[in-house]
Parts: C-alpha cells; structure tokens; sequence
C-alpha cells in the first residue's frame, strides 16, 4: 500500500509536499488534481470519498487529508 | 430560477444535489475569488431541481451551464425535462480525460446539447529558461482594459474560451497579470496569466494579425518566463484543432497532460 505522500508526488512529482503546509494556496493542486487524487486515494484504501468531503479544505496538507482518509474509514 | 446572491446560496444548492449521491457528476470547481465577482455582477443563477441543481452564469450573449448531480441518470434526466433550457443560448464544458467525458456528453445530448470545440491542457514543468536582453513588453496599464478586450474577443471564439469580461481584466491588469507589447501606438499583442504560489497559468496569448511574424509572441512568452523563475508547473488550455498555436506552446516546452476539454453547446448556438 502507498503512502499518501507517494500518492500526491506521483501525481505532481514536480512539486515538495513535504515543504508545503498548504498544498492549494501554493499552487500545487489545483481542482482537477483534486479528482485525481480521490480516485487514487479510494483505490489504495478501498473506499470511496464521499462527494461533499472533496473541497479544498480537505486537501491544504498531510494532515487535512489523512483526517479525510480516517473519516472515510481508511487507517492512513 | 433565482439569482444567487451570496456565496452560500451556492453551497447549500450544491449540497442539495450531493445528499445522498453514490456517483456525485459535476463541473462545477468554483474559486472562491470568482464567484463572489460572478454575484457581484449579477451574473449567476441556480435551478434546483430533484438530485441536481445547475447554475447559469450569463457570459456576453449567451449563458454558461455548470451542473452538480447525484449521477449521470440523473443528469440525464433532470437536464432533458427542464423546459427553461431549451430557449436559451447554451455553452458547457465537460473537463476530464476524454474516456471519462463520454458518458457525461452522453448524458447531455438530449438536451440538445452538440460539441461546439474541444480543448486540451499543455504543462510545462520545470525551470523557464533563462532570458537576457530588455525586451519591449510591459504590464498593462489601468487605462489598456478596452484595447485588451478587443484584442482578446477578436482572437479568440467566445463560446469555447471563456473569455473575459471588461472588470476582470481592470481585476487583472491592477493585479499585474496581463503582459503587453505596443507597436507605432498600437497594441500589437497581450499575454495573460494567472499564478497562484508554484503554479501559473496562461489564459490568454494573442498578437493582433497585423502585427504577426515580428516575434511579438515570443517577446511576451519569454517575459512571462522571465518573471515567473519561481514557478515549478506551467500550465494552459488550447484549441486541440489550433495546430499553429500549440506548435508554438510546444517550442516553449509545453506538451499535452491528458485534460481534455469538451465544450457543448445547445441548439440554439450555432458554430
């Protein structure tokens, strides 16, 4: 299983999640890399994200999204 | 139909349409900043309707459609009995990759709704190159928003580009977002962009017609280039049809990501 940081630089492997604590206000998801991501996120963990929880607060930062991940019933 | 008159409108009325969805469809990713400009000017519009509420936003002499659905089922449904639409003047666009955005088109034909264009995405991702020289670009004064308008409505289709209206490029042009290139008294050409922290995108590069094959363009890009070393992701949406365009993206670096954008528009629209 990948972690969600694996998941985010396979994604934008341009960018250093690490160094951001806000992924959205610095440009390194924008809302179709949103999409992208929950469909990468609902297959590592086998869940499916509910359609109200995909708004930018939920995908500032590791923490913002592992929370996601816990609501949704994944062990992050 | 209502207006929308305050953001939260907005939320509550997508939220209508997710309660319950299993395979929530929509295309719908509003900023913020945006919207609150877009019910400011009394442009926006909602009709909420069984699992789907869809916004109007008036664009020139047309309306653009944004949909938030339980499902394709129901957007099928909804949109196909929802008398309104079928006397208006029309414009949606269907983001994704295109294996995606066929069941969603699908859903929309019986409605009326015919492919008007497509779009794609180019990225650039990397450092620009590096740029010597004083080049004759500038950024846009307050008092250029007519001439910037002009230039953009003559060069690109309204219906498949979403261009802008006169106050968000005065919104532009005070935020330094909009490059300029004059020639003899003339704007002889315009590069357009939007950056948000490591990201930038090109929403509009034009040159007027008389003032082509005198590297105007490449003046703007490389300026553009110049200016935003910090930036690590490039990106903009062409014409996929635009051959001539993106021959010139993919000399600055730029290549297709996979986005595809499908543009419908509804009978009454015609190419």
């Amino acid at each position: 299983m990948k972690s969600v940081m694996e998941i985010l630089t396979e994604i934008r492997p341009e960018f250093d999640f690490a160094a951001s604590s806000d992924f959205i206000a610095d440009g390194m998801l924008d809302s179709f890399d949103m999409v992208t991501l929950v469909s990468a996120l609902d297959k590592n963990w086998g869940i499916s994200i509910q359609g109200t929880d995909i708004v930018p607060e939920n995908f500032q930062n590791l923490q913002t999204i592992e929370s996601l991940l816990r609501k949704n019933g994944a062990q992050p | 139909m209502i207006q929308i008159q305050t953001p939260d409108q907005v939320f509550d009325a997508i939220q209508k349409a997710k309660a319950g969805a299993t395979a929530f469809c929509t295309n719908f990713f509003p900023v913020e900043s945006k919207l609150k400009s877009w019910i400011e000017h009394g442009e926006l519009f909602a009709e909420l309707r069984n699992g789907a509420t869809f916004f109007l936003r008036k664009d020139r002499d047309f309306l653009r459609l944004y949909f938030c659905a339980a499902d394709v089922a129901v957007l099928r449904q909804e949109i196909t009995a929802w008398p309104g639409l079928k006397t208006e003047r029309v414009i949606t666009d269907l983001v994704g990759n295109e294996s995606s955005l066929r069941n969603m088109q699908s859903a929309l034909e019986p409605a009326g709704f015919r492919r008007h264009t497509q779009l794609v995405r180019l990225a650039r991702t990397g450092r620009p190159e590096s740029v010597n020289g004083n080049l004759p670009v500038s950024f846009a004064r307050e008092a250029d928003g007519g001439a910037v308008l002009e230039l953009i409505e003559n060069a690109f289709d309204r219906y498949g580009e979403q261009l802008p209206m006169l106050y968000e490029i005065e919104q532009a042009i005070e935020g330094r977002q909009i490059l300029t290139a004059w020639r003899d008294g003339e704007l002889a050409g315009l590069l357009f962009f939007e950056t948000q922290g490591l990201a930038s995108t090109v929403r509009f590069w034009a040159v007027a017609e008389k003032f082509r094959d005198l590297k105007t363009g490449s003046a703007l890009m490389r300026q553009y280039l110049k200016i935003h070393d910090s930036v690590r992701r490039f990106t903009l949406w062409v014409n996929a049809s635009n051959e001539n365009a993106i021959r010139k993206y993919r000399h600055f670096g730029y290549a297709p990501d996979g986005l595809t954008d499908y543009v419908l528009s509804s009978g009454l629209i015609s190419k």
